[in-house]
């Protein structure tokens, strides 16, 4: 039940909040809690598990009383999960907690921000689509296509001015103008062949992924291949005609002037969503299609619109993976587009929740590198760790039932949603509904009792 | 003998709420018992305390003279009370007997296998015994509504059950369900269960029960016999005030045609010609009136009206402009306000709150929206207004859709196309499921609309409704026009034959020939109808045969 505290909120603020007032914030911050120490619970049985498998000369770690040994230690793979990913703000083996010498514009931070901000714009992409009803699975083929359209773009233009800090400014600019161009281009087709042919998005978006990807291929390695390059790739565009790591080492393949343009990014969306009229028929076409039917929202419009503007944000996504990773197009593209599906599943689909959601995949990608670094436990172990913790995040639901049950958060037969609590058997379900569906002003009143 | 169910003294509190105020009631064994309220006068939160559902802050159930506590409907099943619910908890794919026996199907192999001909076996026994008529391996998908609930019924018997609960059972049949419904209590009672059913119409209780609870904000108004009560008694125990059981509505000079509907045909979803040539017209400060068994075409006019579907052929000029290729945004542009019929699908957005339902339709259009956003602030005081003006319960704009009763959802719905300052309101159902006292004043406010030019094509099921609030009314029966005749003067009989596509010896009319018809009526209306209702009056009468000249001649 929404806003229950209605009247004492300002608008804005209620309306942030209202994607989280479903559940209380006992049960919230216990559900977190709980997915991420089961999550490494499970994942330090397979550490443990696998470095008993493993043979090594020197056991990396010994039981207590029964004095087996084993070849990875499963708290130092969290430890350096974690606190690698950040670039150890926390002392390793030294006295006192924090480490003196850190700064956050380390190497590792950086390469943790990088992947948080590409998958800003991949979460966003799949996120607005799915906000109007659409599954958009093709942010990865979107996302090429914008990369190669900013990286042609790029190319072609830069020679024409002088090099300089503005002209870096206008390079950058409409680079990043063209990746959207491109990509929104690309997200228009399958759009379109929704709206006016019926065609599955799904398929369709699946589909051209590969399409994007093959012709992408084709394309540099045919015309636009740089001269003398061992790898399928354009030529580098110049560097003040890159997002520049500023703070950051170089390596780090991170820009904070990028991060701050896809938090605007999704500042932008949001207000797009939440408080434009276009917003309002995307996500009333997304929940009810029949209502915005019924209130004049023109449906093959809108998933042309939505499709268009999924896929302008995923070629965002690749102008930025050009002119701040690569520095130029590149045949072996990250899977962004993928990942971005699940950040905005993590998300709840909400623009504001895109931000932790992708910051969490940034954190495992660079704990990855880190555990890799660090560590004799292989890359793979590393990938099943990544999956479980984001396997039990996406599993709010499971938690929250669970909390249900075990009586905390709101009590009572208040809200429709809580009044099953009482039954774990088939009744359960028949009471919830019975209580929502009741045809008493009470059903609503008992849902304000949760305030 | 002690009752089948005493509550005593039941108290249900939420926060800020009470929904059931020191409740007395008891429940003959044997008897039907309706618990008749408007909506929000805590009914169901009673019933749902009998069930198990809720617990009562004060109060105890009695059952069988047994005091009781129920932690759970699981405690409420195994004290022999059932309740079938408005929204049928029925597994579409599965057989009728299957449904059945679902959760307590009877076991062999050590409870590993479902012993499907013990259990096929005992539904079959039992429908018999009730007299049911069910076939046992039908798929429910496949069965009507009214065998559905049946097969709810049965569910609850099979488990048990003596004390049957039914909430809103009317609602969703057709009127021979509902007399075969009413056979089917007749038949429980008779074995000895007894059945308690919520209601907000009092027809309903009157011709189904035996005694009849009324309840008022929560608080238990009286209990009184079916015999010995009148409609309009039963009534002012329901509202607390007298109720004007029917409008009155003023003849007034139709002014110029807003609509005109030529040879109109359309099809449904599956393809299917569901509206079969009709042709009408209709004024400013008109009410047209619709009548007619559901399922007659009529979704599918007021759809194609409104720009919600495209007329397979025939036009639809609004205010002399065709509007076939108009989109759905233009027609609510242009001052068409529509009230759909179905509530969940089209007229709320469910998962929205009443602030965002309250610009549906308006969401492009200034004050709600400008310069490219939406001003919230507009929309709440828009969805405030609403509220207040229609008396939504609870008054909370910030509540989602999803958390109102029906009756309260289509009381924001009629709010909201009412006050779109409209010039044509076609109205699907406007009050199904809105208790009296609401249904009295969403007549009044379509009435004022009249008053203030709006023309008004009112779509509804219910006669006295249509009959009472129309100057002409148009009975429509397999996609065609079966009648139009003069409300005032039609008798429900008349009405009754033309909805089941009878013509009338002296009005033969079809749709083509509407004109016929109303001149017809005209004639006949020196004959006062029995149950007539509005004043027949000659100068609405002269008013509306200038109308019919006008048309013949267009």
């Amino acid at each position: 039940m929404s806003g229950r505290d209605g009247g004492r909120l300002p608008a804005i603020v209620r309306r942030v909040l209202e994607p989280f007032v479903d559940r209380s914030v006992a049960e919230r911050v216990l559900i977190s809690l709980a997915a991420i120490l089961l999550s490494i619970g499970v994942g330090f049985a397979i550490v443990l598990v696998s470095g008993r498998i493993a043979q090594c000369s020197t056991a990396a770690w010994t039981m207590p009383v029964t004095g087996l040994g084993f070849c990875y230690d499963p708290i130092e793979v969290y430890v350096v999960l974690f606190n690698g990913a950040l670039g150890y703000p926390f002392a390793v083996g030294e006295p006192g907690i924090f480490n003196a010498a850190w700064t956050p514009f380390n190497l590792s931070f950086g390469l943790t921000l990088s992947e948080t901000t590409l998958l800003v714009f991949t979460g966003l992409s799949v996120a607005v689509a799915f906000r109007a009803g659409l599954f958009n699975i093709g942010t990865q083929g979107q996302l090429v296509v914008g990369a190669l359209a900013t990286a042609l773009t790029v190319l072609a233009i830069a020679p024409l001015l002088p090099a300089g800090p503005i002209a870096g400014v206008v390079v950058v600019a409409v680079g990043t103008l063209a990746g959207a161009v491109g990509g929104g281009l690309w997200g228009a087709i399958p759009g379109a062949l929704k709206a006016y042919a019926d065609a599955n998005e799904v398929i369709t978006t699946i589909m051209l992924n590969f399409v994007a990807a093959n012709v992408a291929y084709v394309l540099v390695l045919e015309v636009f291949r740089a001269e003398g390059s061992s790898v399928v790739a354009t030529r580098y565009v110049p560097e003040y005609a890159q997002f520049r790591p500023w703070l950051f080492p170089n390596s780090s393949d991170f820009a904070l002037l990028a991060l701050l343009v896809a938090v605007g990014f999704i500042g932008g969306l949001y207000y797009a969503v939440e408080h434009t009229p276009f917003g309002y028929d995307l996500r009333t076409s997304g929940v009810q299609a029949a209502a915005a039917e019924y209130g004049g929202v023109n449906a093959k419009l809108t998933t042309v619109r939505a499709m268009t503007l999924s896929g302008a944000l995923g070629g965002v996504g690749g102008a930025v993976w050009v002119l701040m990773s690569e520095g130029r197009w590149i045949e072996s593209v990250p899977d962004l587009g993928f990942d971005g599906i699940t950040v905005s599943i993590l998300a709840g689909n909400n623009p504001l929740g895109v931000l932790p959601a992708a910051f969490l995949f940034g954190l495992l990608k660079g704990g990855a590198l880190e555990i890799g670094f660090r560590t004799d436990v292989p890359t793979e172990l590393v990938g099943v760790l990544r999956g479980l913790i984001i396997l039990f995040v996406a599993m709010p639901e499971f938690f929250r039932m669970a909390g249900r049950y075990a009586g905390l958060g709101s009590d009572g037969p208040g809200g429709p949603g809580t009044s099953g609590t009482g039954g774990e058997d088939g009744e359960s379900e028949a009471s919830g509904d019975a209580a929502g569906s009741g045809s008493d002003a009470a059903a609503v009143g008992g849902g304000e009792a949760d305030a | 003998m002690n009752p089948a169910v005493h509550l005593d003294g039941i108290t249900k509190r939420f926060p800020g709420v009470v929904a059931n105020d020191d409740v007395d009631l008891e429940i003959e064994r044997g008897s039907v018992h309706a618990l008749l309220g408007e909506n929000g006068a805590g009914k169901t939160t009673l019933m749902n305390v009998l069930y198990g559902l809720y617990r009562p802050t004060e109060g105890t159930v009695v059952v069988d003279g047994e005091p009781r506590s129920f932690a759970s409907p699981r405690d409420a099943i195994d004290a022999g009370i059932g309740m079938i619910h408005q929204h049928f908890m029925l597994v579409d794919p599965m057989t009728v007997w299957e449904n059945v026996v679902l959760g307590n199907e009877p076991r062999t192999w050590g409870g590993l296998r479902v012993d499907e001909a013990t259990a096929r076996e005992a539904v079959v026994e039992l429908s018999e015994r009730y007299g049911f008529d069910v076939d046992p391996d039908a798929r429910i998908a496949d069965v009507s509504v009214g065998v559905q609930q049946r097969v709810e019924i049965l569910k609850a018997l099979y488990r048990g059950a003596d004390v049957l609960i039914m909430d809103e059972p009317t609602a969703v049949l057709t009127p021979q369900e509902v007399e075969e419904l009413y056979d089917v209590f007749e038949e429980l009672t008779d074995q000895g269960k007894t059945i308690i059913f919520i209601s907000h119409k009092l027809g309903e209780a009157l011709s189904a029960a035996d005694e009849i609870t009324v309840l008022r904000d929560g608080v238990k108004v009286g209990t009184v016999a079916s015999a010995d009560v009148t409609r309009e008694e039963l009534a002012e125990m329901m509202v607390g005030r007298e109720v004007l059981m029917e409008p009155a509505t003023t003849p007034r000079e139709p002014g110029e045609r807003v609509l005109e509907v030529t040879d109109l045909h359309v099809e449904d979803d599956r393809g299917v010609e569901a509206v079969s040539g009709i042709s009408f017209e209709l004024r400013e400060g008109e009410v047209l009136g619709i009548a007619g068994v559901d399922g007659n075409g009529q979704s599918q006019l007021a759809e194609a009206i409104t720009g919600m579907r495209e007329p397979a052929s025939g036009s639809v000029d609004y205010f002399g402009e065709p509007m076939a290729g108009v989109s759905r945004r233009e027609h609510i542009d242009r001052g068409m306000a529509f009230v759909p019929e179905d509530r969940h699908e089209r007229g709320l957005v469910m998962s929205y709150d009443l602030v965002q339902n309250g610009i549906l339709g308006s969401q492009h259009d200034p004050p709600f929206a400008s310069g490219g956003r939406i001003d919230w602030n507009a929309s709440t005081e828009h969805a405030e207004s609403v509220i207040e003006a229609y008396d939504v319960r609870p008054p909370n704009p910030d509540a989602d859709a999803e958390d109102f009763s029906g009756g309260n959802q289509q009381k924001f719905i009629v709010g909201r196309e009412f006050e779109r300052d409209p010039d044509l309101v076609v109205a699907a159902h406007p009050t199904r499921g809105v208790d009296i006292g609401s249904t009295e004043f969403l007549h009044d406010r379509l009435l004022e609309l009249r008053a203030e030019g709006k023309a008004v094509l009112l779509v509804s099921s219910k006669l006295d409704e249509v009959q009472g609030l129309s100057d002409r009314l148009a009975v429509i029966h397999e996609g065609e026009f079966s009648g139009v005749v003069d409300p005032a003067t039609v008798t429900e009989e008349e009405i009754g034959l033309l909805m089941a596509g009878e013509t009338l010896d002296d009005e033969t009319v079809s749709g083509a020939a509407i004109h016929d018809a109303v001149d017809d009526g005209l004639d006949g209306s020196g004959a006062d109808g029995a149950d007539g209702t509005g004043d027949p009056d000659d100068a609405g009468g002269s008013d509306r045969e200038t109308a019919t000249d006008e048309e013949v001649g267009a």
